[in-house]
């Protein structure tokens, strides 16, 4: 009985991680690669699950062509913030882009509010709601695809920066931009690019979401603060950090839910993140293993 | 002699707008939230108060003069709704407010109330212990948690012949309330409590809180969560495989609360204070015409809105004027004929005398499977 609750809550904490990780993903690719602290990374995440219920449940898609066309619509987005907004306050230190975002954020949440209301919305699902057992473990169909689609654009975002040429050129761009500019590489379109993958990470996962839970407007505030746990955990900019410091946070989160108390549980995130600023804080992973 | 009279006519026109700067329309303050995790509920409030100013002003407005409503978003947090209230005051010379959806922001506008000396009515905070605080600016014009559970217990007890309940409140004084409400009554009716668990606000994962709760094997779940977090939480009971029954309170009698929760919402009981099932003729007048204006059935809080609002306006009118000392001693007199049954209030403020009822939802509809009034607390 004790290992079936442990074998639960380890479950718990492991699909946790994987949505944690994925939400968190945009904001630390975007951090590592263009050193932009982006404090509307939660509010794209809220857009995405917004867009989502607006194209499963008006348009009437499914959900895979649903989640195809958010992808679209938010990476052109993302392109069009990065070229009319970020350009602007581009290589002027990090302060001026925290503001920019800080307000972008406060305008998106607003004009959600006005548009669509504060009413929870949802997001049609991939398949049926219904619980499926592992012996005495307890998950549903939604929630293993949601895992196995987070897997797939945490590899899939992994291998564009890795294996492509748009990859290099961003690792090229966030290395030294003069060098990069000097070499032929546009480096605004690199710049918009790697913005546009990070909204649209952040909108998938809300949308991926939301179809678990409910899209809302007003959401975006806690996904920013878990995010920001999560990346400050597995070291700000780093991508296995990012996987790591999810999971780990959901798993924390499950263990002390389930063996503590579930009414404090946020506290878990910012207990780790002090003892992690204490006695690590370049993170888990630092960025340097990363760049290399 | 009538060139006279179509001339002092015409002049009056031209006169009124001029001279009508301030003092034209009778001003309610109202707080709610608009954003955060129950925003959803505090826009439900706002559009009720609407209602109710529209259609008192379309029946002429009160004092003749007719009523404006300003609102402001408290975020259900103390200090956003102390600050809303000073804006209320100040700015807009407000003559009462209506405010502030989560009793811990109520609790804190409460006193801001006193020392401007403006009469506060709620419509929604039902924490017991704001009544007892001897501020004589303040009226609840909803039922508490102790209410209900007094109400419900024994129906819930022997309906769902509950032998182990288990309790989950959202982490507040709201949730926290109902919860030890619940517990009390249920347990000394003999229903045995085996696991008491609170959640935060705008919690989307339920998946640990449930694997403890199906570790304690209870048959029946007390649930205090609004719709948000609630639709979450009933759907992740079912989907968890547990069939135990659910069972609790918060606007869970609404079209929104069981579109989102789907098909978990099947069978679930919910006490509340007002259901658009109920069948009273004022009911079914008040069903209509929120219907017609916002295309959705009215839910407990469309319903505490309009009340919260039709209460204090009808004080100002029976006061005769804005003075609070004038609108404080209406408001004591209150006998409110609302969609729910009759309000009328204690000298402490606590309504009584409406009706509450218990439904339960079948067929994606709230039926309404008993009800009673509202007694006085003693």
């Amino acid at each position: 009985m004790d290992l079936d609750l442990f074998l639960q809550f380890l479950t718990n904490g492991v699909v946790m991680g994987v949505f944690y990780a994925l939400s968190a993903l945009g904001l630390t690719l975007i951090f590592g690669l263009m050193r932009v602290v982006n404090f509307a990374h939660g509010e794209f995440y809220m857009l995405g699950g917004v867009t989502g219920w607006f194209v499963t449940s008006y348009l009437g898609l499914d959900f895979f062509s649903g989640l195809a066309l958010v992808a679209v619509a938010m990476a052109a987005f993302g392109w069009l913030v990065d070229r009319f907004l970020i350009e602007r306050v581009r290589g002027q230190g990090e302060e001026p882009g925290i503001l920019l975002t800080i307000g972008l954020s406060i305008f998106l949440v607003n004009a959600t509010l006005l548009v669509v209301g504060p009413a929870p919305m949802k997001v049609a699902g991939a398949v049926a709601e219904g619980p499926l057992f592992f012996g005495p473990i307890a998950v549903t169909k939604l929630r293993l695809i949601a895992v196995g689609v987070g897997i797939a654009l945490i590899a899939g975002a992994h291998l564009i920066i890795r294996k492509t040429r748009l990859g290099a050129a961003m690792r090229a761009t966030f290395q030294d931009p003069m060098a990069a500019s000097l070499a032929g590489i546009r480096t605004g379109n690199v710049y918009a690019a790697t913005f546009a993958l990070g909204c649209t990470l952040a909108a998938l996962s809300g949308m991926l979401l939301g179809s678990i839970y409910s899209a809302q407007a007003s959401v975006g505030g806690l996904i920013s603060l878990k995010s920001f746990v999560v990346v400050i955990l597995g070291g700000m900019g780093s991508f296995a950090g990012a996987i790591a410091g999810g999971l780990l946070l959901g798993i924390a989160e499950a263990f002390w839910g389930g063996y503590v108390a579930t009414g404090m549980v946020d506290v878990v995130g910012f207990v780790l993140v002090i003892l992690i600023l204490l006695f690590r804080p370049q993170g888990l992973f630092s960025i340097r293993a990363e760049r290399a | 002699m009538k060139r006279l009279v179509l001339g002092s006519l015409l002049l009056a026109g031209v006169a009124a707008p001029l001279s009508a700067q301030a003092q034209d329309t009778i001003k309610i303050g109202m707080v709610e939230p608009l954003t955060g995790s129950v925003a959803y509920n505090g826009k439900s409030v706002v559009e009720g108060a609407k209602l109710a100013v529209e259609e008192m002003n379309a029946a002429g407005g009160i004092l003749g003069k007719k009523i404006e409503l300003v609102i402001e978003d408290g975020q259900c947090t103390p200090a956003n709704s102390v600050n809303a209230v000073e804006k209320l005051v100040q700015k807009d010379k407000v003559a009462a407010l209506v405010g502030a959806f989560c009793s811990s922001a109520t609790a804190a506008i409460m006193p801001v109330a006193q020392k401007y000396k403006i009469p506060l009515v709620t419509g929604v905070s039902s924490q017991a212990s704001l009544t007892e605080q001897g501020n004589p600016y303040f009226f609840r014009a909803a039922e508490t948690d102790a209410l209900m559970a007094k109400a419900f217990a024994k129906i819930l007890a022997n309906d769902l012949k509950l032998t182990k309940v288990a309790y989950i409140g959202v982490n507040d004084d709201w949730g926290r309330g109902g919860v030890e409400e619940f517990s009390r009554d249920l347990s000394a009716l003999g229903a045995k409590s085996v696991l008491t668990e609170y959640f935060d606000h705008g919690t989307t994962d339920f998946f640990t809180l449930l694997t403890k709760l199906r570790a304690a094997k209870p048959d029946g779940v007390f649930v205090a969560a609004e719709t948000q977090d609630g639709s979450i939480l009933v759907k992740q009971i079912r989907e968890m495989g547990l069939d135990a029954k659910v069972f609790g309170v918060g606007s869970w009698a609404t079209a929104d609360f069981i579109n989102l929760t789907g098909s978990a919402a099947e069978g679930i009981h919910a006490a509340v204070p007002y259901a658009s099932s109920m069948d009273a003729p004022r009911n079914q007048t008040f069903v209509k015409s929120y219907e017609a204006k916002y295309r959705i059935k009215p839910g407990k809080y469309g319903a505490a809105g309009y009340n919260a609002l039709n209460i204090t306006a009808q004080a100002i009118a029976r006061a005769g004027n804005t003075d609070a000392e004038a609108i404080r001693a209406a408001l004591y007199k209150t006998q409110y004929e609302a969609p729910n049954g009759v309000y009328r209030f204690t000298e402490k403020g606590q309504a009584y005398g409406f009706d509450a009822v218990l439904v339960r939802i079948e067929g994606g509809q709230p039926k309404v499977i008993a009800s009673t009034p509202v007694d006085a607390p003693h």
